[in-house]
């Protein structure tokens, strides 16, 4: 925190310098700012930074009288009127929150960049200027930008397109979850408007008309296991099948790679859809299941209830808890096996040498030398792969589509049994526009997932391991 | 004897769990070859054999099925992405692992705190975003969507960087190579394995992807969408008793390209994946 605001106080006062003892062509540009860099000599740069200038000004200009809104997101509500006389509807000058809101982020993002750019062209012309001063030379603007400023090149348009697609979206979402948008306040006809911690409060309390709170911990339970088992099944089944394929005692392994890694090249949609139809009630599987008389047997010993004529694979809770584990071991194995192959093969031998010498049985061998060295390569993907599986959204959406839940408390939250919270928060926006819950839903993740990435990679950001590797 | 018996076990081990592995695909194929339309559920195998799904899928496009177009569709993304997609996560990389700046951890550290907010949150706002900017309902529009926030992705490759020697940089820049060339000339043909990774994901995402699409593309014209949206549509409640063989053989089509830069490239991915595992 002190370090953070020294940094600050550093960057302010520089700028506070180069003000002050600037000459007039850096003075100038705090007005024009093309200006430092004309004087110099370096005409383009000073081209492209007032036309930057002129550009940012129109835009703050636009989007002004949607920030000035932010506060109340509106408050002229729409109204169509039939003009008698000319039949014609005519709509009034009404206040659209959604527009106001995502238009306000932009114009706040804008202001922001722009004093940064502002305050960082007053110390570039500074700079200029004490090198003039020091006779030193100036170099050439082009030679700067494929060298020292190399980075500035290379994560300009990268950088864009992730303010583009990721930070606005997600700031604009993090605010919904303090609004009240939902199917009753949806833009253009009606207006919504901040709520403060109501969604957040909502989430955590259940009553009999309001079930969030009921639902929200049994989804983040079954979310929870089901990223643990989805995670850790794959990935013992995966070394297993690994180091069973590359076993010396197995013949032709490139055949057996290939015929599990045949699973991959068709898209997981497609393979899950199809698995989905495959185990749907009436099904191809039910039908085998029948006739070799399967459901019977399952029916009398009380797996599957009376009524029913089919084994529920994926329609009942406690047998589509199972089955989409199941199944997606049958998707993730693969994958698993593909880059598990690569490391085994990269395992130390002379340790495995060593080991063979001493006497070590096989199972001695894998569990103490490969799983540990395992672990220790794999460590934080395994960490990835489990935050990944909590935002496993195919498996669970395309196997589950035709899932019907026959609880009320679930049906009033428009959530089902076997959701994660990820299908949850889709199926809110997607097919009933309660986005406020949904944004609130989706927070919550954010937070399960920092936490947990916090754990694996603080080691990572502290950062001291990377220049082990570029010896 | 006994050896003899446990190689025997092994191999019929194995191959019960390629065959448990192989049914759906199996199934997905045999199917693709029925003359039945709907799903057949009494029979694994189809009574009738015909050829006539793929001629129907590619030379007799319907009101709900348009395969070539959305063939072309896919195909036009997935090229685009990945050519954009590959050059944002190797600058990225570069500029995070080889050059030094200030603030380069702070926004290495913004970066992973990013990506970890889910992409399905933010869904509705990049559609709110895109419709702001008029490009929902064209290609355009999804391929910025698959490709803009790519530079997100670049923790794998800048791990492979990281293990390339130093002395190789320093030794070019004393010879008075600039940054620019030693990123072209250096680091970008060392790095083949990681750009062949790069590549076959950012291709793959536009196949696979069919929420994003489905919630972009509202044409009702099957000619605008992509082969994800297209074959997701034909297993709808309505359509699944019509379409299902079709769909079966979309499938199959659409593994050809996946399955051709698999082949060709299998060698590198094993060697991507492990090269940024390693570091982590």
């Amino acid at each position: 925190m002190r370090r953070a605001l020294d940094a600050l106080k550093e960057y302010f006062g520089d700028f506070a310098h180069a003000v002050a003892k600037g000459d007039v062509w850096t003075k100038l540009s705090l007005l024009i700012m093309g200006s430092g860099f004309f004087a110099r000599g370096q005409i383009l740069k000073g081209a492209l930074v007032t036309l930057l200038e002129a550009g940012f000004v129109t835009a703050m200009g636009f989007s002004g009288k949607y920030v000035s809104k932010l506060g109340t997101l509106g408050t002229v509500q729409r109204e169509e009127k039939l003009d008698l006389t000319t039949l014609m509807k005519t709509v009034n000058d009404y206040d659209n929150s959604l527009l106001i809101l995502l238009c306000g982020i932009i114009g706040i993002l804008l202001v922001f960049a722009f004093i940064l750019l502002y305050i960082g062209n007053v110390k570039a012309a500074y700079r200029l200027q004490k090198r003039k001063e020091e006779g030193k030379p100036i170099s050439g603007e082009v030679n700067e930008l494929i060298n020292d400023k190399f980075h500035v090149t290379l994560l300009s348009l990268p950088s864009l397109g992730i303010i583009l697609v990721n930070i606005i979206p997600i700031l604009f979402m993090v605010c919904i979850a303090f609004t009240n948008y939902d199917i009753d306040h949806q833009p253009p006809t009606y207006l919504f408007t901040w709520v403060g911690f109501e969604n957040f409060k909502a989430l955590f309390t259940s009553s009999t008309t309001v079930t969030f709170g009921y639902v929200f911990i049994r989804i983040l339970l079954w979310t929870l296991v089901w990223a643990v088992l989805a995670t850790f099944t794959t990935y013992f089944g995966g070394i297993l099948l690994a180091k069973f394929i590359n076993d010396r005692r197995t013949k032709c392994k490139k055949l057996w790679r290939t015929l599990f890694v045949v699973t991959i090249a068709i898209p997981q949609f497609v393979t899950l859809l199809l698995v989905g139809k495959m185990f749907s009630d009436y099904g191809i599987v039910n039908s085998f299941c029948s006739k070799i008389g399967l459901t019977a047997f399952l029916q009398n010993i009380g797996l599957v209830s009376e009524g029913l004529s089919y084994i529920p694979f994926l329609s009942k809770p406690g047998w589509a808890y199972v089955m989409v584990v199941l199944i997606n071991i049958w998707v993730g194995v693969p994958y698993q096996m593909l880059s598990a192959t690569g490391i085994l093969m990269n395992i130390p031998q002379d340790q495995l040498e060593s080991a063979k010498l001493d006497g070590a049985s096989e199972r001695q061998i894998f569990w103490k030398i490969t799983m540990p060295y395992m672990f220790f390569v794999t460590g934080p993907s395994l960490i990835t792969a489990l935050i990944a599986n909590i935002n496993n959204f195919n498996v669970i959406y395309l196997l589950t589509s035709d899932y019907v839940t026959s609880s009320m408390k679930f049906a009033n939250s428009n959530a089902k049994e076997v959701d994660l919270l990820i299908t949850w928060l889709f199926t809110l926006t997607n097919d009933y526009s309660n986005y406020k819950m949904a944004s609130v839903i989706g927070i919550c993740v954010f937070i399960i997932c920092a936490a947990l990435t916090l754990v694996s990679f603080s080691r990572m950001i502290a950062g001291n391991r990377e220049e082990e590797f570029q010896s | 004897m006994k050896k003899k018996m446990d190689a025997v076990l092994r191999h019929v081990f194995l191959a019960l769990l390629a065959f448990v592995w192989l049914i759906p695909i199996i199934w997905l194929f045999v199917t693709s070859l029925s003359s039945y339309k709907g799903i057949n559920t009494m029979h694994f195998f189809p009574t009738k054999w015909s050829f006539d799904n793929y001629i129907r899928l590619f030379f007799r496009p319907d009101t709900v099925a348009n395969f070539p177009a959305w063939f072309t569709n896919s195909l036009l993304i997935g090229v685009f992405c990945c050519l954009i997609s590959t050059a944002f996560v190797l600058m990225v990389a570069y500029a995070m692992s080889c050059m030094r700046f200030k603030g380069r951890k702070a926004l290495m550290s913004f970066s992973i705190i990013l990506g970890m907010f889910p992409g399905v949150l933010s869904m509705i706002a990049i559609y709110f975003v895109m419709k702001l900017l008029g490009l929902t309902n064209s290609m355009i529009g999804l391929i910025i969507i698959y490709s803009a926030g790519s530079g997100l992705g670049y923790l794998i490759c800048k791990g492979f960087f990281d293990t390339l020697p130093v002395s190789l940089r320093e030794s070019a820049k004393l010879e008075g190579a600039s940054e620019l060339t030693i990123f072209t000339r250096i680091v970008i043909p060392l790095s083949k394995p990681m750009i062949v990774y790069t590549v076959i994901n950012s291709f793959l995402s536009p196949w696979m992807d069919f929420v994003m699409a489905k919630l972009m593309i509202r044409s009702k014209d099957p000619s605008d969408w992509t082969v994800a949206m297209g074959l997701y549509n034909l297993v709808q409640k309505t359509l699944v008793g019509e379409y299902f063989s079709l769909f079966c053989a979309g499938g199959i089509i659409v593994a050809i390209p996946i399955s051709v830069l698999f082949v060709v490239m299998q060698r590198f991915y094993v060697e991507g994946v492990t090269g940024g595992a390693v570091k982590g």
